[in-house]
C-alpha cells in the first residue's frame, strides 16, 4: 500500500518532463522555421545510434574523461601542496596566498585566450585549464582543512609530546580529511566542467566539447542534445560515484 | 516601583482573565505505527485569574497538555474549552511562553515584541505606544533596538513574556520559562512574573520541574504522572500573594510534594 | 605619563602591524620584476612575453578611448537582466519548491536533474536555438543565476526551525507576514550566498559565451585581441574580468556582512 503510494508520488515527478518532451517533439512538427531547433525524437534516436554505432560517442566521452582525470589528478596534488604549505608554514602563506586570490579572481574559462596564445590549443593547453580548474578549490579546501582543526586536538598532541611528523599523520591529516574530500568533490566537478569548457574553445583533438561544437556549426541539434544529457549524466555519476566513495572510506568519521 | 507607570499600564488593560475547563482530555501519538498514550483523562478546571503550576517527571505530557491548550496540536479526544468556547486552533486569547525566547533573531525587541500585534485593528501610534507599555512592564526599557543575541538569557525570556502579554491574553501559558537560565537569575524572573502576575491578573498555567518555583507562584501545584500522562495528585498553596520565598508552610508544602514526585519515580 | 607611554607603545605596535601587512606585497612584486626582467631579456618574443609596462599602456590607451568601458558596459548589461530574471525566478520558484507539496511533488524530480547540467554545456544549444545574438547570451546568464538561487531558496526555507512557524501560528500572522516577517528573513542568509554563487557563475559562462560569440563586450574584445595576436589586449581583457568579478563578489559579501549583523554570534 505505502509502496504503491510512493510508486505514484513519483509518477507524478514524470508529469512535467513527459508533457515537455512532448511539447519538444510537437514543436519540432511545426514547420521548417522551428525544425533545426527542435529536432523530433526520433532524430534525437537515429543521432544517438549513428553516434553509438561510429563510436563518436564512446571516443569523445573517453578523451573528455581522461583529460579531466589526469587534469584532476595534477590539480589535486598541487592543491594539495599548496594548501598544506600555506596553511602550515606562516611564511609560504604570506608568499603563496596573494598570488593564489590574485590568479582565483579570473573565471577559468576566461583565461583560456591567454594559454592558447602561450601555449597553442593542444592537448597540453587544455590539461593545464582543466589542472588550474581543479587546484583553485582543492588549496582552498585544504588549507581550511589544515587550519579549522580544533584546537583540543593539538593540545592532546602537546600533552602526549608528540613530533610533527605524528603531530602532522595522526592530528592534522585525519583533521582535515573531510574538507580533502570535499575539496576533491568541488574539482571533480570543476574538472569535469572545464575539460567540456575547453574542448568548446579549442578546437583541436577530440571531445564531448567538439562534438557538439561540430554538430553546431553544421546545425546538427540532435547531436547537440546528445551531449548536453550525456555531459549532465557524467557529471552526475561521477559525483554520486565520489560522495559514495568518500562516505565509505571515511565512515569512521561523523558527518 | 514605578506606581505612576504601573497606573498607565493598568489603565489600558481591559480585558478579563479566562476560565479554562478541560474534560476527559487524551492524546495520542503514532511511534512506528503504535499508538503512544501521552495524556489520559486529564480533568482540569481552572478559575479567571487562578495561577496553576504543573510538575512532574519528564516524559510526563505536561508540555504536551500546554501545547494542546495553546491549540498547536490538534486532534485529541474530550473537551477543552476556554470561558465556554472549545479550543481548535491557536488564538490571541491564550498566549505561550517556552523554554526557549522563541525570539526571531532579525528582529529588535520592539519589533519582536510588536509582531504580536500584526492582527490588532490599534493604529501605529497605539501600537508602539503599547510596545513602549510592556517593554517598561518587564523592565526592558534601554533595550527595544537591541537583537536578541546581543540579550542575556534571562532579558531575552522578559522579552517573550512581553510578547505573549502585549496581546492581553485572557491565559498565558508558561513551559518551563526560566528552565534554561542560572539560578540567581531564575530567582528574580519568578519575582518578576510574580509581580507581574499580581499587576497583570491573566490566568497562568506554568509547567515547571522545579518544586519550590511550583510553590512559589502558584495558587495550586498538580503533580503529573508519566506513562500515560495524568494527573495524580493536586495541592492547593494556601497563602497570599505576594509571598516570601522562605515561608515555613511553603516548605511544609515542598517536603509533601516531593515524597509524592519520589513515589511516582519509584513506580518506574 | 603613562598614557603617551602607551600611545607611543599602542602607535608603535601599528605600525610593526602595517610592516607586517606590507609583507603580502612582496610575492606579487616579485612576480611583477620577474616578468618584467625575463621580458626585457628578449630571450622571448615581445609578441608572448610583452613587458608589464606594455601592458599597462594599452590598459590606458584601451581606457581612454573608451573601448574597455564600452565592453565592460555591455558585458554587465547582459549581466545584469540575466541576473535579475534568474534571481527573481529562482526566488518565486524555490520558495514555491519549499512551501507547496503539489510544486515540489510535480517539479522537484525535474529540477533536480536539470541543475546536474552545466551552463557551459548548454553554450551550442543555445545557440542553435536562439541564434547568437542578445537573448542566447541572457538566457544563459539567467540559467546558470536560477539554479543555485532556486536550490538555496528552497534549502534555506526548508531549514527554517519548526519553531519560528509556531510563533507565526501563535500569534496568528497574516500570510503576507509570515513571508515577509519570518519566511524570508530566516531563509536570507542562505539565499544571499545563492545569489553570489549565481552571480560567479553567470559570469563565467557570459566571458565564455561572449569569447565563442559575441560582436561586443569583454570577452569578444578578448577574442579580438588573440585573433590579431595582440596578447596586451587580452591580458588586459582578463584583469578587467577577474577585477570586475571580485568587485562583484565582494559587494556581495559586504552587503551580507551588513544585513546579517543580527546573526553575530556571541564569542
Amino acid at each position: 500500500m505505502n509502496n504503491l503510494l510512493s510508486h505514484a508520488r513519483r509518477a507524478r515527478g514524470l508529469l512535467l518532463p513527459a508533457l515537455l518532451v512532448a511539447a519538444w517533439e510537437v514543436a519540432s512538427h511545426q514547420g521548417a522555421s522551428q525544425a533545426y531547433a527542435f529536432v523530433p525524437l526520433s532524430v534525437i534516436g537515429q543521432g544517438l545510434t549513428e553516434l553509438i554505432r561510429n563510436g563518436d560517442l564512446l571516443i569523445s566521452t573517453l578523451a573528455s574523461l581522461q583529460r579531466t582525470c589526469i587534469g584532476l589528478l595534477i590539480g589535486v596534488i598541487a592543491g594539495l601542496l599548496v594548501g598544506a604549505a600555506m596553511a602550515l608554514s606562516a611564511i609560504a602563506e604570506r608568499l603563496l596566498a596573494p598570488l593564489y586570490h590574485m590568479l582565483r579572481q579570473v573565471p577559468i574559462l576566461g583565461l583560456i585566450p591567454l594559454i592558447a596564445l602561450w601555449f597553442g590549443s593542444q592537448e597540453g593547453a587544455k590539461l593545464l585549464i582543466v589542472s588550474l580548474a581543479a587546484f583553485y578549490p582543492m588549496t582552498l579546501n585544504t588549507f581550511e582543512g589544515f587550519t579549522h582543526i580544533d584546537r583540543r586536538y593539538r593540545e592532546v598532541a602537546r600533552v602526549l609530546e608528540w613530533n610533527t611528523w605524528q603531530v602532522f599523520t595522526q592530528v592534522l591529516l585525519p583533521g582535515a580529511l573531510r574538507s580533502i574530500a570535499n575539496g576533491i568533490l568541488h574539482a571533480l566537478a570543476f574538472a569535469w566542467v572545464s575539460s567540456v569548457g575547453s574542448e568548446l574553445f579549442l578546437s583541436t583533438g577530440s571531445g564531448l566539447g567538439n562534438l557538439m561544437m561540430n554538430a553546431e556549426a553544421g546545425a546538427r541539434m540532435e547531436i547537440v542534445v546528445i551531449g548536453v544529457v550525456c555531459i549532465g549524466l557524467m557529471g552526475y555519476a561521477m559525483n554520486q560515484l565520489f560522495s559514495r566513495l568518500t562516505r565509505h572510506l571515511l565512515r569512521w568519521r561523523d558527518i | 516601583m514605578n506606581a505612576s507607570l504601573d497606573q498607565r499600564w493598568l489603565a489600558s488593560t481591559s480585558h478579563s482573565p479566562g476560565a479554562l475547563q478541560i474534560r476527559e482530555l487524551s492524546k495520542h501519538y503514532l511511534l512506528d505505527g503504535q499508538p503512544m498514550e501521552v495524556l489520559k483523562g486529564i480533568d482540569l478546571r481552572v478559575k479567571p485569574g487562578e495561577f496553576v503550576s504543573i510538575v512532574g517527571a519528564s516524559g510526563c505530557g505536561k508540555s504536551s497538555l500546554l501545547r494542546l491548550i495553546a491549540g498547536l496540536e490538534s486532534d485529541y479526544s474530550g473537551d477543552m474549552q476556554l470561558d465556554g468556547k472549545a479550543i481548535t486552533t491557536t488564538s490571541l486569547e491564550r498566549g505561550i511562553v517556552f523554554q526557549d525566547h522563541r525570539l526571531f533573531p532579525w528582529k529588535t525587541v520592539a519589533q519582536n515584541i510588536a509582531i504580536a500585534l500584526k492582527r490588532s485593528p490599534l493604529t501605529r501610534q497605539e501600537k508602539a505606544l503599547r510596545v513602549a507599555e510592556h517593554i517598561r512592564l518587564v523592565n526592558l526599557q534601554g533595550f527595544e533596538n537591541a537583537y536578541p543575541h546581543q540579550l542575556s538569557g534571562g532579558m531575552a525570556q522578559r522579552a517573550a513574556i512581553a510578547r505573549a502579554l502585549i496581546t492581553q491574553p485572557k491565559l498565558l501559558l508558561l513551559d518551563e520559562p526560566f528552565g534554561a537560565l542560572d539560578a540567581l537569575t531564575r530567582i528574580s524572573m519568578q519575582r518578576e512574573l510574580q509581580r507581574i502576575w499580581v499587576q497583570h491578573r491573566s490566568t497562568m498555567i506554568m509547567v515547571t520541574h522545579d518544586v519550590e518555583e511550583a510553590l512559589y507562584l502558584g495558587d495550586r501545584v498538580i503533580v503529573m504522572d508519566a506513562r500515560p500522562g495524568r494527573i495524580k495528585y493536586e495541592i492547593d498553596v494556601d497563602l497570599p500573594h505576594p509571598r516570601e520565598r522562605h515561608a515555613p508552610r511553603l516548605q511544609e508544602l515542598k517536603e509533601i510534594l516531593l515524597t509524592e514526585l519520589a513515589g511516582s519515580d519509584a513506580d518506574k | 605619563m603613562i598614557s603617551t607611554a602607551s600611545a607611543v607603545i599602542g602607535s608603535r605596535v601599528s605600525v610593526g602591524h602595517r610592516m607586517l601587512a606590507l609583507t603580502w606585497l612582496i610575492s606579487p612584486l616579485l612576480l611583477l620584476a620577474t616578468w618584467a626582467l625575463v621580458a626585457a631579456s628578449g630571450h622571448y618574443s615581445a609578441q608572448l612575453l610583452i613587458p608589464p609596462a606594455d601592458v599597462w599602456h594599452t590598459f590606458k590607451d584601451l581606457l581612454h578611448s573608451g573601448e574597455l568601458l564600452e565592453g565592460a558596459a555591455f558585458s554587465l548589461r547582459r549581466l545584469a537582466s540575466g541576473f535579475v530574471l534568474g534571481a527573481s525566478g529562482g526566488l518565486l520558484f524555490g520558495a514555491a519548491l519549499a512551501l507547496s507539496k503539489t510544486v515540489e511533488v510535480y517539479c522537484a524530480p525535474m529540477f533536480h536533474v536539470l541543475r546536474q547540467v552545466p551552463s557551459i554545456a548548454l553554450i551550442p544549444m543555445f545557440i542553435l536555438v536562439f541564434g547568437v545574438e542578445e537573448t542566447f547570451k541572457v538566457l544563459l546568464v539567467t540559467k546558470a543565476v536560477f539554479f543555485p538561487v532556486a536550490l538555496a531558496t528552497s534549502e534555506g526555507i526548508k531549514a527554517i526551525p519548526r519553531s519560528h512557524f509556531e510563533v507565526a501560528r501563535l500569534y496568528r500572522l497574516p500570510r503576507y507576514s509570515l513571508l515577509l516577517d519570518v519566511v524570508f528573513p530566516a531563509a536570507a542568509p542562505p539565499i544571499l550566498t545563492g545569489l553570489r554563487v549565481g552571480l560567479t557563475r553567470a559570469w563565467m559562462v557570459l566571458v565564455a559565451a561572449e569569447l565563442l560569440a559575441a560582436d561586443s563586450g569583454l570577452g569578444q574584445m578578448i577574442e579580438m585581441g588573440r585573433q590579431m595576436m595582440r596578447i596586451d589586449v587580452v591580458m588586459v581583457g582578463v584583469i578587467t574580468i577577474g577585477l570586475i568579478g571580485f568587485v562583484l563578489d565582494s559587494s556581495l559579501r559586504l552587503l551580507e556582512r551588513r544585513l546579517f549583523r543580527w546573526k553575530a554570534i556571541k564569542e
